[in-house]
């Protein structure tokens, strides 16, 4: 009888949180075990972790690391909310060429940006300091990039796209009536904003916080190009160490322990500010969006969005151009130092770049597609309370993101080269590496979109009879498939990008883009690092801008109703 | 004029004809006997931290053209990563690599320890210049192929010939104050090397009287291409090759072969006892040896390791310039503790 009565769909969310530990769990775990073990016998010891922290410069490092990324964290608030804002919910003009610039800062690897920012701030010989000399005859640039305050404007300028995409969905959801309600009682525009509407988008806010800090902690590429120069001790350059000859992977993994209690405080934290609150936005009661006009303001919030995208990706683009059509860019811009060679050279002579673009957007859309549908699985699954202990699943759905990838492909190694899964040499390791490491985004992600639906919208249909997974179809799926385009790319960018797990886990006939890019990275060679990087911006950028056309929606401007 | 030119003509083409004429004899005894055994199987993976991915391309390229039938199969990393990959697939059980080319000579000692390594005589090594062999393994496990250096470098935009640094101590200068680059010890095994070797020649004061300079210090050395191309830094202590490489572009560098001697670095390649496809991992090591390949190598601006391969213009030969290098011994022993002390004194 009892039999009859169960809800059939339960048998998938099991099915969905094995899914989970297994692509979590399994290479975590290992990798815990691995920080336990004698490097050379392999018996249980504890003394990787006594070499790990033994030592004031490791934990100095690691401190350095956590302010570093609550810097960035913060920083990216700053950029992001008021771009998201600008885009989602006033009249401000521009918006198609903002969105593109951050679009395009997302697709940018960092350590190109990273590159280019050495060249317009370097103390020495930066353009930006060049130009701040030839205009006021001083003798020394005010900008210097190998400080602590560069280093978080080149790493937020990174992780800001993280900020405006969580908060603009969460915007895109939210109706005009509760601000109206509030102009009715009085209050201002600029109030309204500020106590209305980005209140009820703090869970999306908050995510991305989150998402960004554990990103400015695990990065190795900008620390590398600008904290070491700068004599930074950071994290992710301490740990590099332990993978000098002879390797001390068991100490790395000890290392990178911790970051994992900070992540669980990170979401204890985020629960106590937002448990007692509701964020439901979106109520079956329909609602309309309206632009706030901003009257003359629209340019100066123009301005602002167009001084952060500078900061970003027009600047850095400019750099990169120069660079990617230059024979040779140290002697600067002349016109007989122009030429097509570069992009000829990594386009037509070196068909490993073909390949190798062919593998990163495949790869990159398979575990979007992966990550996307976990993810909103398991944020449903906990939000709906399925299955006991649902939080420990939304914490072990973000714990990848925190290790670094250089520890994490560790993990990712021995999982998928022992039973049950051995799947070294195929595509697949990639895309499931690519799939774990980001499925805290895709998370954090849905988890933020599912807070926003109210419940009642499935009861009804549970009340007509239909069982659950009937109103995830025919409720839930389409009240977030407008959010879903956003979410995929925010998990298809990142993964085009990845270098540190990608490094140890590719081998011949599955290269990706961002191996390539890093060898022309470590080679010195900005030629042509410029230029795979340019292709990549623009390719991206158009096969993104292509698909929403194709896919007939104008995600800009046209909103239809939910 | 006439005679000028054809004279000309017969200087640039005749050696081009003795190449033609010798290449054939440079094969060595018993080659066709291991290409056909090598054709078998097909195909071979080289993990190679040598040179960057374009000369490990056109390597790879160069073999393939001359024995068809083996596709070559290039992982190119940096040293360490190519290291932990080896470990990894080792622990795992995997055979995946037949050939291993490290620039950290000491890996080949732990190596050989753990008998991941096969012994083979090359029968080339009678072309490999006589400097490099006493680097070679006195049981054949492993045989020297690549060889760099590490020298002074400078922006000729900012800095002209005659005052460039003739020395390594002309580095220590004040006039280079926040204009010296460097690379660091903890990321690169050049670097780590030429740290050794300073330490040796100058003792520690070296790098206490360096830091006064507060130098830039990237993580490769070849990041110091990049500082100098910038104009953030205008003198460095970088690499050869691919300082040439940029500078073959017209990017305005140079380099200066020290007078104290410039850093050799002599990178080994070994076969590995698990190898896949053990035939062409000894046809392949041969090949690294070989004129053909070397060629290939000096055209990408490496250095030869062929006796009768010289460099293209704007190189000097090892042979004729002073080179200085640690023991093996001293850069097992010496890089642990240099690193400690370059951090004790820069503070990175």
């Amino acid at each position: 009888m009892r039999w009859r009565h169960l809800d059939k769909s339960v048998f998938l969310w099991l099915l969905l949180v094995a899914a989970l530990l297994l692509l979590v769990i399994n290479p975590l775990a290992r990798l815990v075990w691995s920080s336990f073990q004698h490097g050379a016998t392999g018996a249980f010891t504890l003394d990787n972790y006594v070499a790990a922290y033994g030592r004031w410069r490791y934990v100095e490092a690691l401190v350095n690391s956590v302010v570093l990324g609550l810097a960035v964290a913060a920083v990216c608030v700053v950029f992001g909310v008021p771009l998201a804002w600008a885009v989602s919910r006033t009249d401000m003009p521009g918006k198609g060429l903002v969105w593109a610039a951050i679009l395009g800062t997302f697709i940018m690897p960092s350590y190109l940006g990273a590159v280019a920012w050495i060249l317009l701030a370097g103390p020495n010989a930066g353009w930006l300091n060049r130009a701040y000399m030839g205009l006021t005859g001083a003798a020394a640039g005010p900008f210097n990039i190998y400080t602590k305050a560069g280093l978080v404007l080149v790493i937020a300028c990174y992780s800001f796209p993280y900020m405006f995409v969580f908060t603009r969905s969460a915007l895109d959801l939210i109706s005009s009536e509760m601000e109206e309600a509030a102009t009715t009682l009085g209050a201002g525009v600029l109030r309204t904003t500020l106590r209305v509407t980005l209140p009820l988008t703090l869970p999306a806010m908050m995510a991305a916080f989150i998402v960004a800090f554990l990103e400015a902690i695990a990065l190795f590429g900008v620390p590398a190009l600008i904290a070491l120069p700068g004599r930074i001790q950071l994290m992710t350059t301490t740990l590099w160490q332990f993978f000098e000859f002879p390797p001390r992977v068991q100490v790395a993994a000890a290392y990178a322990m911790p970051l994992l209690g900070i992540t669980a405080l990170l979401f204890w934290l985020q629960q106590r500010l937002i448990a007692r609150k509701g964020y439901v936005a979106l109520t079956g009661k329909g609602g309309e969006r309206r632009m706030v006009k901003l009257g003359s303001w629209r340019w100066v919030m123009l301005a602002y969005c167009l001084f952060v995208t500078s900061l970003s990706f027009f600047l850095p683009m400019v750099v990169v151009l120069q660079a990617a059509f230059a024979k040779a860019w140290g002697r600067g811009f002349s016109l007989d130092n122009l030429t097509l060679a570069n992009l000829k050279f990594v386009v037509v002579d070196q068909p490993i770049t073909r390949a190798a673009t062919l593998h990163t957007f495949v790869y990159g859309g398979a575990s979007a597609a992966l990550a996307l549908g976990l993810a909103l699985a398991i944020a449903y699954i906990v939000h709906r309370r399925l299955v006991p202990f649902g939080n420990a699943l939304s914490y072990v759905a973000m714990a990848p993101f925190v290790i670094p990838g250089i520890v994490l492909a560790i993990g990712f190694y021995a999982a998928y080269t022992s039973p049950p899964l051995v799947l070294y040499g195929t595509a697949w390791i990639l895309i499931l590496a690519f799939t774990t490491r980001f499925l805290p985004i895709a998370y954090a992600n849905s988890n933020a979109a599912l807070r926003a639906i109210n419940p009642e919208l499935e009861d009804a249909v549970r009340i007509l009879g239909g069982g659950r997974l009937l109103a995830l179809r025919r409720v839930v799926g389409p009240l977030l498939k407008r959010g879903l385009a956003g979410a995929f790319l925010l998990v298809f960018i990142p993964a085009t990008r990845e270098l540190s797990s990608a490094i140890f886990l590719y081998t011949t006939g599955t290269q990706v883009l961002s191996v390539l890019l890093f060898d022309k990275s470590d080679e010195g060679n900005f030629e042509y690092l410029s230029a795979i990087g340019l292709i990549l911006v623009i390719g991206t950028v158009a096969l993104v801008l292509a698909g929403f056309r194709l896919v007939g929606r104008d995600f800009m401007l046209k909103r239809t109703a939910a | 004029m006439d005679i000028a030119r054809s004279s000309i003509k017969w200087i640039v083409l005749t050696p081009l004809l003795f190449l033609a004429c010798a290449a054939p004899a440079s094969a060595f005894e018993g080659e066709q006997t291991l290409y056909e055994a090598a054709k078998k199987e097909k195909e071979l993976t080289w993990y190679t931290a040598h040179y960057g991915s374009e000369t490990a391309a056109a390597v790879c390229n160069g073999f393939e053209k001359k024995y068809p039938g083996i596709k070559c199969n290039y992982i190119r990393t940096t040293a360490q990563v190519a290291y932990q990959r080896l470990a990894q697939d080792q622990k795992a059980g995997l055979a995946v690599a037949s050939v291993f080319s490290s620039t950290d000579a000491s890996h080949y000692g732990r190596l050989k320890q753990d008998g991941w390594l096969q012994p083979y005589r090359t029968k080339n090594v009678a072309e490999l210049i006589d400097a490099f062999k006493p680097y070679n393994d006195p049981d054949d496990m492993f045989v020297a192929t690549a060889a760099g250096l590490v020298l002074i470098t400078y922006n000729t935009s900012v800095v002209a010939a005659k005052d460039a640094p003739k020395k390594w101590t002309d580095l220590l200068d004040p006039k280079w104050k926040d204009h010296v680059s460097i690379g660091h010890p903890s990321f690169s095994g050049y670097v780590g090397t030429w740290v050794v070797q300073m330490r040796k020649s100058y003792g520690w004061d070296y790098f206490k009287k360096l830091e006064l300079n507060k130098p830039r210090i990237g993580r490769s050395i070849n990041d110091t291409v990049t500082m100098l191309n910038a104009k953030e830094s205008w003198v460095a202590a970088g690499p050869s090759a691919t300082t040439l490489q940029s500078k073959d572009k017209g990017n305005p560098l140079a380099l200066v072969y020290p007078e104290d001697g410039a850093i050799l670095m002599v990178s080994p390649t070994g076969i590995l006892k698990n190898a896949p496809a053990p035939n062409a991992a000894k046809l392949f090591e041969e090949y690294l040896l070989s004129r053909e390949c070397n060629e290939i190598m000096v055209k990408q601006r490496e250095e030869s390791v062929n006796k009768s391969v010289k460099p293209l213009p704007g190189a000097r030969s090892i042979a004729e310039i002073k080179t200085i290098r640690p023991t093996y011994e001293e850069i097992d022993k010496g890089i642990p503790e240099v690193k400690e002390l370059f951090r004790d004194t820069f503070g990175i």
